[in-house]
């Protein structure tokens, strides 16, 4: 069972990884991803245990399923309403700034979160009802939440506002002659990275059992970057695959004892080193396809 | 871009067929029968990285050193310690790996938010957990099967207020500092306060400060500008012995009454000659004079160098001992070798519940719920030797 | 003089005091900056080896939880003469991270987010290797070791400790001596070249290469001092001890404007300001003042107070 809640964890930092991952894949280095990790896993954590209506209507002893979807749905609706709301301005920086500006605005989060009386301070929320007897059923819903996000952000990558993302990450101002509404893209890309980020929330708080204020910090946005940068910021395998095996790696490391921490600093250190563009780049794939051309041949059977 | 992810339904398809697949064959294991050939499995998880690892490396030694101590004296135990780091994730996968490994019992997490995370998981699969260092509300209320012999705060921080009044019944003008970031110490702040609220005494500021802080100039200069004659500090060792030394630093002369986080002589080094005279709370007490605590004051030294064993390390060794004499019980009356694990598990909470031990904290025993019952506390004032380099708990009667 | 006037100069003392290490902290980033357009996260690192190496250069011994438990080198330098030393430690492990995490890299014109990482890993490293060998728990430095200095100072009516006051004086020195250096000496301007131009740098004659060292050297020997400085104010917690700057560091560092060494001391102080001038009420959003602060300052002048309008990198 310690596998199947490790492949949750990994799941989870997949779908951060994701939630960085769009607004980097049009320029934007944004950080504010543990920020609405953080909102959805409170959202989740307060429906939860303080509205006895809801958990009472799974009196079989599991917290009931249309429940744990009206918190996805709040939290969503919560983040991306935020999102809106600081995007504009926020977007209108760039690089190193932007990023400080959302590291900024996730520890002010942290702080507002650590002093409001709602959400039990440095202790925090604890006992949140679980929806599922065991990892198994966190597994089923995480993999599909990560396969939904992966097929959302695959088909993205075919549509114009995916290809005017791109364009914006190469050249923003011959994108934004090209008549493509530059801000109105990487808003976009905020946004849905704000919703991916309160989803993972929601099901982090239920798989944890508790949530406090020292969800998503400053140490969990440098982390899921690295996921990002390791695995690949140009594709959204990238950062699915960097996400997998980054949040894995600590554990798999275990057997080295105290050393682990050391290894897994190294391979951070010399992964971009080793490969500048992540694990993963579309040149890769491409190189893959041509390996095996059967299984795109399939592919394209499979299509008609 | 040539390649294009056609196969992607056919791989989601596959990755969620794997995922349901994966999710039905979970084992549980917890019905294979025990295995006792190397000794019965005992697993801990304490905070071995992270910042938290000030905790966890004292919680180590004290249970290597029960380990030893015990070693002929209980049945062959195979003890087990994992790293929680200082998060929920890491402290919940260590809990769930050394379930899965078929432990009787577990020691730990480290931190009470840690405890928040992985208790539930160890009340849902019935594994006994001995709690040696959470203090927060509410950690034996998680299930059945989790206990501790940490003592809340609750019970322990009314009686420095007390001693402090003692010894001043002038004291009018009580100040509070707590860490707000710190679970522990924001819970003992609560209770700090309505403590002085029971004595009449309504703070005059409550400041609070992180945990991370070094520099409370800002907090200090504000709370003296009260002119307070009592301040009371809810803090850990390095933060609340900073605060402590920038107190005294910037001419605070009154009494200083400080929780029980801080009672460890790693605060010796840090506010050094003016450590001296503070009044803490202690669930244990190295000055204690029972055959059990002297024997464990003498490992301590001798594993150390001389240095004096913090409530930390006593607390670990009591956890240890907690579970090695329950299972020596159990196993007297109902041998457990080739038992189901399950049913071994569950008697063992039992039989750890109902038994009483004489520990290095003193005599303790267990509510029904988990909760420990600890006969005495203690109040010490620290007397730091000449040169501030290093000092004692001196206890107050 | 009147209380109100008291505690205005007490605030203002407690803002430089603690401004005085965010800025330390920041200068130490600006120099990396300036020249590479990168951002050097295992500054935090340097800054804790530099606490290490002085509580180890006076003498200090190892607890007993790390590897190298009971150790002690067989000297006892004065303060002084430690606190170069470990300044000299940390510039040579400045070296070392600019070596594995950032040269490689350079040599293959990677994207700056890269090194932002990279170097982040070499941070992990020091910090779990520091944890390895030494163990987590606390050092402290004695507090004679300023010799007969008194614990704090009464100027004005307002308390300030002593130590704060050399924190305040040695950010003061190292922010003239750097810009005298940058803007008047021959290697400063050569470092400046580089930064402002890379390649007409070369073609000057001036080997880049060499510069990007220096700039690693002086700000890992910044870092380091900074550490020791630090460490003997309030004692080394552990070490993840230069971890919390870092990020107060790097959020000073963009207040003030990336690259530019007045900028740095600027936003250390206003940071450290604005900290003090929470009342005493809510002093639990001390942190998210700073933060918020820092948040608007971006909003209304996207380059910081004194940030140049020139495209950065990152």
């Amino acid at each position: 069972m310690s596998d199947l809640s490790l492949l949750v964890q990994m799941g989870l930092g997949a779908l951060l990884a994701l939630s960085v991952y769009l607004p980097l894949r049009c320029g934007q280095l944004s950080l504010a991803t543990p920020g609405f990790y953080a909102i959805g896993g409170y959202v989740a954590a307060l429906l939860s245990t303080r509205w006895p209506a809801l958990a009472a209507a799974g009196a079989g002893g599991l917290y009931p399923l249309p429940a744990l979807l009206l918190e996805m749905v709040l939290a969503v609706g919560l983040a991306v309403g935020l999102a809106l709301l600081i995007g504009r301005p926020v977007l209108k920086l760039r690089g190193i700034y932007l990023a400080i500006a959302t590291i900024a605005l996730v520890e002010i989060l942290r702080v507002v979160n650590l002093n409001a009386g709602w959400s039990g301070g440095a202790v925090g929320i604890f006992a949140i009802p679980q929806p599922f007897d065991g990892p198994g059923g966190y597994l089923v819903c995480t993999a599909l939440l990560l396969a939904l996000c992966c097929w959302f952000c695959a088909r993205l990558e075919q549509t114009r506002l995916g290809r005017a993302m791109a364009a914006i990450r190469e050249d923003e101002l011959a994108t934004r002659c090209m008549g493509v509404p530059t801000a109105q893209v990487a808003l976009s890309a905020f946004v849905l990275s704000a919703a991916i980020a309160a989803l993972t929330g929601v099901v982090a708080a239920h798989f944890l059992n508790t949530w406090n204020a020292r969800q998503g910090g400053f140490d969990a946005s440098i982390t899921t970057l690295a996921f990002v940068v390791f695995g690949g910021s140009r594709t959204w395998l990238g950062p699915v695959l960097g996400g997998l095996v980054l949040t894995a790696l600590p554990e798999l490391l275990r057997p080295v004892g105290d050393l682990r921490l050391i290894v897994f600093g190294l391979v951070i250190l010399v992964g971009p080193i080793l490969a500048p563009q992540g694990l993963i780049t579309p040149e890769r794939l491409a190189a893959l396809a041509r390996a095996f051309p059967a299984r795109a041949a399939g592919g394209n059977g499979v299509r008609r | 871009m040539q390649f294009r992810l056609r196969p992607l339904p056919r791989l989601l398809l596959g990755l969620s067929g794997l995922t349901l697949a994966l999710a039905g064959c979970a084992s549980t294991g917890s019905d294979k029968p025990l295995d006792l050939s190397q000794g019965v499995p005992v697993g801990a998880v304490l905070a071995l990285t992270s910042n938290a690892n000030v905790y966890g490396q004292d919680q180590q030694l004290g249970m290597q050193l029960a380990e030893r101590w015990f070693k002929g004296k209980v049945m062959p135990i195979r003890l087990r310690i994992e790293d929680g780091g200082g998060d929920e994730q890491a402290a919940s996968q260590a809990f769930n790996l050394l379930i899965d490994a078929g432990v009787v019992a577990l020691i730990g997490p480290t931190l009470s938010q840690q405890a928040f995370a992985a208790d539930p998981i160890a009340q849902r699969r019935g594994v006994p957990v001995v709690a040696p260092s959470n203090t927060a509300e509410g950690i034996p209320q998680i299930g059945s099967f989790i206990s501790r012999v940490s003592a809340s705060s609750a019970v322990i921080a009314p009686l420095s207020i007390k001693a402090a009044l003692k010894r001043d019944p002038s004291i009018r003008r009580a100040a509070v500092f707590f860490a707000q970031d710190d679970a522990y110490s924001s819970s003992e702040a609560a209770i700090f306060q309505s403590a002085l609220a029971a004595k009449g005494l309504k703070p005059v500021t409550v400041q609070r400060t992180q945990l991370n802080d070094q520099d409370f100039q800002n907090q200090i200069t504000a709370a003296l500008r009260l002119k307070p004659d009592l301040i009371v500090i809810s803090a850990q060792a390095v933060d609340g012995g900073n605060l402590i030394r920038q107190l005294r630093e910037l001419g605070y002369k009154g009494s200083i009454v400080v929780g029980n986080g801080m009672n460890t002589p790693n605060i010796y080094p840090i506010c050094q000659a003016y450590c001296d005279g503070i009044l803490i709370a202690q669930a244990y007490s190295p000055e204690l004079d029972s055959a059990i605590n002297k024997a464990f004051v003498t490992l301590y030294k001798e594993a150390t160098g001389g240095a004096i064993p913090p409530q930390l390390s006593a607390q670990a060794f009591t956890a240890y001992q907690v579970v090695a004499e329950a299972l020596t019980r159990l196993n007297r009356h109902t041998p457990i070798n080739g038992r189901p694990l399950i049913e071994v598990r569950q008697e063992l909470m039992q039989e750890l519940l109902s038994g009483r031990y004489d520990t290095p904290l003193g005599a303790i025993a267990f509510t029904p719920e988990g909760e420990v019952v600890q006969e005495r506390f203690h109040v010490a004032e620290v007397q730091m030797e000449p040169g501030g380099r290093s000092g004692r708990f001196a206890l107050l009667e | 003089m009147s209380s109100g006037v008291e505690h205005l100069l007490q605030v203002l003392f407690n803002g430089l005091a603690s401004g005085a290490v965010y800025a330390l902290f920041a200068l130490g980033y600006t120099l990396v900056f300036s020249v590479l357009g990168v951002i050097n996260f295992a500054q935090g690192a340097l800054f804790t080896l530099g606490a290490y190496f002085t509580y180890l250069l006076i003498g200090g011994a190892v607890g007993s939880n790390g590897a190298l438990a009971g150790f002690q080198l067989p000297l006892a330098l004065p303060f002084w003469l430690a606190l170069l030393l470990a300044g000299a430690g940390a510039a040579g492990m400045g070296l070392l991270v600019e070596a594995t995490a950032f040269a490689p890299l350079r040599q293959r014109r990677a994207e700056p987010l890269l090194f932002l990482i990279s170097s982040l890993g070499a941070g992990v490293v020091i910090v779990n290797g520091v944890q390895l060998l030494m163990g987590a728990e606390s050092y402290s430095i004695p507090a004679g070791s300023l010799g007969r200095l008194p614990a704090a100072v009464l100027i004005g009516g307002a308390q300030v400790r002593t130590v704060q006051l050399l924190l305040m004086a040695v950010a003061a020195v190292v922010l003239v001596v750097l810009t005298l250096w940058l803007e008047g000496s021959r290697l400063g301007k050569a470092l400046q070249a580089v930064s402002e131009d890379p390649v007409t740098a070369r073609l000057l004659g001036i080997d880049a290469g060499a510069m990007i060292r220096l700039a690693f050297a002086l700000s890992g020997f910044l870092a380091g001092v900074a550490g020791g400085l630090v460490a003997l104010s309030v004692s080394i917690a552990g070490p993840y001890f230069g971890i919390g700057f870092g990020l107060k560091g790097l959020g000073v560092l963009v207040l003030g404007g990336l690259g530019s060494v007045p900028g740095a001391m600027l936003g250390g102080l206003v940071v450290g300001l604005a900290e003090a001038l929470v009342p005493a009420e809510f002093s639990g959003y001390k942190d998210g003042v700073a933060y918020g602060f820092l948040f608007l300052v971006l909003l209304l002048r996207p380059r910081g107070l004194l940030g140049k309008a020139t495209v950065s990198k990152v």
